[in-house]
């Protein structure tokens, strides 16, 4: 099977990618995107039509359960590999957003 | 009259000027500082700023974050947005995407582009790591889904059961058949999220042996009546996605189940923690 990266479909896997992922700057120095809609929400909700979701509720549970299952897993392996202290001051600057 | 109005305009001009910024779409692994053209959102020309060996790809802009509500617009910005990361991507192999719409402002004494430099000088030791882990290495994305009529129509066929239970409903009056296909169809319902859970865990350990980093997605809405059981990340040596393909072939082989294989893209999922 080869990758394939043309056609609508997936555009909208791009969409993610560019809207969700990349390195987030933290400073002071950076536009606020405070108070402003976050594009990416308006425009994720424009594409996937939420109303889809509700009907398939056994899904989105399930799909909750899989989440946990993979934190837990993460949260295992964090037990057997203490993180290196310097490693983490490092990437300060470069984190993952958070509570979404 | 004249000389009043053109201070005035001066002055306003002053108060009303909007603040600088640099809108940044990557850093890339190259001390080159170069023009790419116009190649950026809007067409606005893009440029390199360089830090000793590495650099960031800007376009000048107002510090204003960009927005609209018009879904068509942010899609463009969005394609010009990846379009110049992928350039950066061809010319020099190795980039990290930023998220889109970071835009570095000017602050007090210091201009936009000061303050680049600065951020870029901060980071320089955790930028370069990240570079490292993801050099020679591309994003692939793998959504596997099920067709839940037909997966459910092979529970009913060969779960003990609830064949059994389906045995039992004739001869039963109305209402207590009804209330015995209630129960047929709540242990139908639990038969298929054990399923799906057993696919995903066998699907996601395949994967995982053939790929150097994986992240999981949440999964997306139904479509053509397909509903997707995994989606996931994986960061891959660049030309060895063969053996990711192979896998995949042998699940896309298997009854009900449907693989999408998209990418190569720059490390987009895994340049950031978490």
């Amino acid at each position: 099977m080869e990758p394939t990266r043309n056609g609508h479909a997936t555009l909208v896997d791009l969409l993610d990618r560019v809207l969700d992922k990349g390195i987030i700057i933290y400073a002071d120095l950076i536009v606020s995107l405070a108070g402003i809609p976050l594009i990416g929400v308006n425009l994720r909700a424009a594409i996937a039509g939420m109303e889809t979701m509700l009907k398939y509720g056994m899904m989105t549970e399930w799909d909750d359960r899989v989440r946990t299952w993979e934190r837990q897993r993460i949260e295992a392996r964090k037990l057997l590999i203490k993180p290196d202290p310097q490693i983490e001051e490092q990437t300060v600057g470069i984190l993952p957003r958070t509570g979404k | 009259m004249q000389n009043r109005e053109t201070i005035e305009t001066i002055i306003n001009n002053m108060v009303m000027a909007p603040e600088e910024g640099r809108y940044v779409y990557c850093i890339a692994d190259s001390a080159q500082s170069v023009h790419l053209g116009k190649i950026g959102i809007e067409e606005n020309e893009v440029y390199t700023v360089p830090y000793k060996n590495i650099c960031a790809l800007v376009h000048k802009c107002n510090a204003e974050p960009y927005k609209s509500d018009d879904a068509e617009v942010v899609k463009s910005w969005v394609i010009a947005h990846d379009r110049v990361i992928q350039t950066a991507w061809e010319k020099w192999g190795n980039v990290l995407p930023i998220n889109f719409d970071t835009i570095i402002k000017e602050v007090s004494a210091s201009s936009a582009e000061q303050n680049l430099v600065a951020w870029l000088a901060g980071e320089y030791e955790g930028l370069r790591n990240v570079l490292q882990r993801v050099k020679n290495k591309v994003e692939f994305g793998v959504q596997i889904s099920w067709d839940p009529k037909g997966v459910a129509q092979q529970i009913m066929r060969t779960n003990k059961e609830i064949q059994k239970m389906e045995g039992e409903i004739a001869g039963k009056s109305k209402g207590l058949a009804y209330m015995h296909r209630q129960k047929i169809e709540g242990l139908l319902k639990q038969q298929m999220e054990t399923s799906a859970d057993a696919y995903f865990r066998d699907f996601f350990g395949r994967i995982k042996q053939l790929v150097d980093e994986i992240k999981i997605g949440k999964t997306k809405k139904p479509e053509n009546g397909l509903q997707m059981i995994l989606n996931v990340s994986c960061l891959v040596e660049r030309d060895k996605s063969q053996d990711l393909g192979q896998a995949l072939d042998s699940i896309n082989n298997i009854d009900n189940l449907s693989v999408r294989f998209i990418g190569p893209w720059p490390p987009y999922s895994f340049v950031s923690r978490g």
